[in-house]
């Protein structure tokens, strides 16, 4: 536990460039992906006592950032079957996705994947979590996340191609 | 010998143990389309860091700085209370704006000497339900109170964050409402608010919750996960002794 409530804040602050990253990975856009990283770190400091050493604080955060996202996503799912489609506009995955594959970018595509998969690829390969530190932080057995990863990197490189890297 | 696609990824991703490893990678060198793919599974993880890494040097909004240096546990000594949870989103700031205004004022008027003794007790920067208060909360079902009581209960719900959460109107203080979320063996409390005129448009709380302020009303449905408890799950949550279920997983 940090001494202070502004040494934590410091310890945040210094993992905000990470937090980021892994938000844009869930998020897609810049807006919504700095929203929920204000989200989480808000929880964080309200929830301070719950964090028992400060080596458990970044995947604390992450933890959070993860559940503020699924919280965020059911709300929005729920808004989704209540609002007229025209007042979601671009939240609303493309279904014409496939033909313009061609044309998409890491993070567009990443935005098309199921959730259960993005947030997978989103902590084993862009933040380069373990597996099993991926199953803790979710809650799930091991074989989910190497089943839910291999489905995503599947569905990945189907829509980038064979070499994603000159599309990007 | 053949090796599922997971095997070749876990490989690609440094999760084998050392004997797996060695047999893909003999097996590697014997076959070029194994090969091909172990360097498939590498390029996509290599393409998605160089498509997300530039996120690390970009330059930190100034307000994700202010909330991580914010020091809500101080504020809350000084007599002001704790935001609502989850007030980032436009849709939800309003609530929160309205929350920390109507708190701070209430707190002011109410004088820290009723915090300590009344229905409201401050405890290690937190405001907690105590005394008929936290009584009220801990055992009056919504359905069976009767309408004399001192605090009635309006609406109970889990929030998004898995706790039991439950609104409430004091009688005998000015019409003092709020709302109040477990946390371990206390009630927290996440708003007060003045009662005023009954709630005005068309809300999915109102019927249950007419009594109840705007800005509480608002702050129950920004956190408010599925629907308000009926009867039964407000009964079944007080046997329980308002613990959260172990459904939904909460760091």
């Amino acid at each position: 536990m940090p001494s202070s409530s502004e040494d934590l804040g410091e310890q945040i602050v210094a993992l905000l460039p990470r937090l980021r990253r892994f938000a844009r990975a869930l998020a897609g856009s810049v807006h919504d992906a700095d929203d929920l990283v204000h989200v989480a770190v808000e929880r964080a400091l309200s929830r301070s006592h719950q964090l028992r050493s400060e080596a458990e604080l970044p995947r604390w955060l992450f933890g959070i950032l993860r559940n503020a996202w699924i919280d965020e996503t059911r709300v929005r799912s729920r808004r989704n079957r209540v609002l007229a489609p025209a007042e979601l506009g671009a939240q609303v995955a493309d279904p014409a996705g496939k033909d313009h594959a061609e044309a998409l970018s890491v993070q567009e595509a990443m935005a098309r994947l199921p959730d259960e998969q993005r947030e997978v690829v989103g902590l084993v390969l862009v933040e380069g979590l373990s597996y099993r530190e991926a199953a803790e932080l979710m809650n799930v057995p091991i074989g989910t996340v190497t089943s839910r990863l291999a489905r995503g990197r599947d569905a990945l490189q189907e829509m980038l191609g064979p070499e994603p890297e000159e599309h990007q | 010998m053949t090796f599922s696609d997971e095997v070749l990824m876990a490989y690609a991703d440094g999760e084998l143990d050392a004997t797996t490893r060695a047999q893909v990678q003999q097996a590697i060198g014997a076959d070029p389309e194994l090969a091909r793919r172990v360097a498939a599974h590498a390029k996509l993880r290599s393409a998605l860091r160089s498509s997300f890494d530039p996120v690390l040097d970009e330059r930190i909004p100034g307000h994700l700085l202010a909330a991580a240096r914010s020091k809500p546990r101080e504020a809350a000594r000084r007599g002001n209370v704790p935001l609502p949870r989850g007030a980032a989103r436009p849709w939800l700031q309003w609530g929160s704006l309205a929350a920390s205004f109507v708190l701070g004022a209430l707190a002011w008027q109410l004088g820290m000497r009723t915090m300590q003794s009344g229905p409201i007790m401050e405890r290690g920067g937190k405001l907690l339900a105590s005394g008929e208060l936290a009584r009220a909360l801990s055992v009056q079902l919504a359905h069976e109170q009767s309408t004399a009581a001192a605090v009635q209960i309006g609406v109970s719900f889990r929030s998004r964050t898995a706790q039991y959460c439950r609104t409430f109107l004091l009688r005998d203080r000015e019409q003092l409402a709020g709302l109040a979320c477990r946390e371990g063996e206390q009630w927290q409390l996440e708003m007060l608010a003045r009662n005023g005129a009954p709630v005005a448009g068309p809300n999915a709380y109102r019927q249950a919750a007419s009594a109840l302020p705007p800005a509480l009303v608002q702050a129950v449905s920004d956190m408010i996960s599925g629907e308000p408890l009926d009867a039964q799950a407000e009964a079944t949550a007080r046997a329980r002794q308002w613990r959260a279920p172990p459904s939904i997983t909460s760091p």
